[in-house]
């Protein structure tokens, strides 16, 4: 059993990393160079017009007063008008139509990564230091050495220009409209029972699916592997084999589940860089989701969209290793403290 | 880590000698993932002086027009095709190297050495001086890596090149190191030989540097070669964003940047093929070296038991 007091303590710890969070990108922010009211006044505006534009956004204002008036309205969820991106709108607006977009890639990254590196770790440690396992461990470093932005492309020529079977970019052929419901486009698509719609929306994922999860797939498959190893020679591994029971059904039944724990964290952590990951995949497969905007609004200044963005981004980050933690000590119990 | 204590209390050893007595390097030498990994590395190295040595840099950046043709497919004569600007592709990937290994180092040694400072320094002290920095590094911690690294970037001014994207990968790769530091030295700093050479009298610098900063070396070095793949991604991450290399330069992210959107879709595959087969294949070296050396230095990966 999980005890109230090791999930209470998490939850306190997340309001200081927050707070730090916000302060960090705040402080980055106005470290940084750019200017907002230029960007939006444009680069040929007088200098008076500029001024009147940087003062409506207060950003005369001491810099101290500004950071609060930030801490307030990001505690009160209020997170402002996007000054360039899509100018005027609010942007709890914009993150409502991304966010689901980038989630819905990393779970369906995180999911293919599992389904590819599970058994492929457990094959390398049945078979540890043979050539399945070399080729198994090979082969698994070599999809985090592949960067995104280079297989990416290059899977996208390949199976869109030159085999022609798969779409190039986007999330769906324009043809259909798609009634909004969850934002996950696999889900509304089937909401609206149009399954034509569905598949093309799913063979528009298929390629940032697949370059995600090869990713993840790598991280999985060697955590697996050494989780098993360990596992493999545990006392009740030998006891079960003496007992008389076969080798499969003991790694099976005994095995996989000891191995699975420590994994649990590995698929955690590896949530976050496949959010961090989306940057690049949205950018290399023209995808709308919150990594494309993050990286749209660094470019323009647009300093609502840049905070609200690093602060969900981090946000979702440490709840999913709480979740993690969580998870963790139900599983094994010692942990919980 | 029991052998490595062992060989420690023999505090005059130069760390040389300790290194060539560990079972360790003779573990990571029998380990072919790891050995395979070093061949991949040493190749790079050699890549990377002879372009340094062999050209000029001036005119790999030229455009070339005029002399040569321009988006070439490879041939006899040009091995690797021609870019945009008519520039000959080979040389320049070649060169590539000697850029990615030259911030790559800069960004892990940099890392590395903060993140050894932050954590010995919150182990040995612990209590508030601990948690000051332990916390600063959980709140770089709750960022996914190439995302704070994009935001960070933007604070330097654009001259620093890609020395702007090692200065934000730096800071992004700090906390690691602090963590894996701070966790070794904490069961470093339980031996007897510390409190004996405490009660010796050695200063805190001495003892931290002489004592501590040894007998951690060893998860230290896998963090390091692991980061090194990482980092050279990473940079090459960031010109491919616009963040970090200038048009032009011969970095692989750049090049691979510049391919990809002018000309891999109008047929170029060569201008972007080549400087990512060479950056996926340097990052797999370093990959294939940190693995292996994990398991070299984890003694429950040894064939003991059965």
């Amino acid at each position: 059993m999980v005890s109230k007091r090791f999930i209470t303590k998490r939850l306190l710890l997340l309001g200081p990393v927050l707070f730090g969070v916000a302060t960090l990108v705040f402080s980055i922010l106005h470290l940084s160079p750019g200017d907002p009211a230029v960007a939006i006044a444009g680069q040929r505006a007088s200098e008076e017009f500029v001024e009147q534009v940087r003062s409506n956004l207060g950003l005369n204002d001491p810099l101290w007063e500004q950071y609060l008036r930030f801490l307030r309205d990001t505690l009160m969820l209020d997170f402002g008008q996007s000054y360039q991106v899509q100018r005027g709108t609010a942007v709890s607006a914009i993150l409502r139509d991304r966010l689901p977009i980038t989630i819905e890639l990393a779970i369906l990254g995180q999911i293919a990564g599992l389904v590819f590196g599970l058994p492929l770790g457990i094959i390398s440690a049945v078979k540890q230091d043979t050539v399945a396992d070399h080729l198994a461990r090979v082969g698994a470093l070599a999809g985090i050495s592949v960067p995104i932005y280079w297989s990416g492309p290059l899977l996208i020529v390949l199976f869109a220009q030159v085999l022609g079977v798969l779409p190039t970019s986007g999330r769906i052929s324009s043809i259909y409209f798609v009634d909004q419901t969850t934002g996950f486009i696999l889900v509304d698509t089937l909401l609206n029972g149009n399954i034509e719609a569905f598949w093309s929306a799913a063979r528009h994922l298929l390629l940032p699916v697949v370059v995600l999860g090869i990713y993840s797939m790598a991280f999985i498959s060697r955590m697996m592997r050494s989780s098993m190893l360990e596992v493999i020679r545990q006392d009740y591994m030998r006891t079960a084999r003496a007992k008389g029971q076969g080798a499969k059904i003991t790694v099976m039944k005994h095995g996989l589940r000891n191995a699975f724990i420590p994994v649990i964290t590995i698929v955690g952590i590896q949530f976050g860089t496949l959010l961090g990951g989306s940057v690049l995949t949205e950018t290399v497969f023209e995808i709308n989701g919150i990594g494309t905007l993050l990286v749209s609004a660094i470019e323009t200044s647009d300093y609502p969209v840049v905070q609200s963005t690093v602060l969900v981004f981090a946000f979702m980050y440490t709840l999913v290793n709480l979740a993690v933690d969580v998870t963790y000590s139900i599983f094994d119990p010692r942990i919980d403290q | 880590m029991s052998t490595e204590s062992s060989h420690s209390s023999d505090i005059d050893r130069s760390l040389l000698d300790r290194l060539r007595a560990s079972p360790f390097l003779e573990e990571l030498l029998s380990n072919r993932i790891a050995v395979l990994g070093l061949m991949i590395i040493g190749a790079m190295v050699a890549v990377a002086v002879y372009a340094r040595v062999a050209y000029d840099i001036t005119n790999i950046i030229g455009t070339m027009f005029g002399t040569n043709p321009t988006q070439a497919p490879p041939s006899a004569e040009f091995w690797f095709g021609t870019d945009g600007q008519a520039r000959d592709i080979f040389p320049r990937v070649l060169y590539g190297a000697w850029f990615a290994l030259k911030y790559g180092t800069a960004t892990v040694l940099a890392s590395t050495v903060f993140g050894i400072a932050a954590g010995i320094i919150a182990a040995y002290y612990g209590d508030l001086t601990d948690n000051i920095i332990m916390r600063t590094m959980d709140v770089l911690l709750s960022f996914p890596s190439l995302l704070l690294a994009l935001a960070l970037v933007t604070i330097f001014p654009e001259e620093l090149g890609l020395w702007r994207a090692v200065i934000a990968l730096t800071l992004v790769y700090t906390p690691r190191f602090a963590r894996v530091v701070r966790g070794a030295a904490l069961k470093v700093l339980e031996d007897e030989y510390i409190e004996a050479t405490y009660a010796l009298g050695a200063s805190d610098p001495r003892l931290l540097i002489r004592h501590v900063l040894p007998n951690c070396l060893a998860p230290i070095t896998v963090q390091s070669t692991l980061n090194y793949g990482l980092a050279i991604i990473d940079i090459a991450a960031l010109s491919f964003l616009g963040f970090g290399a200038s048009p032009g330069d011969p970095s692989w992210g750049m090049m691979l940047s510049e391919g990809v959107e002018r000309g891999l879709f109008a047929g170029a595959w060569w201008w972007s093929l080549f400087p990512g087969l060479f950056l996926a294949l340097t990052v797999l070296g370093f990959n294939l070296l940190g693995d292996g050396m994990r398991d070299a230095l984890d003694p429950r990966m040894r064939d003991t038991v059965d």
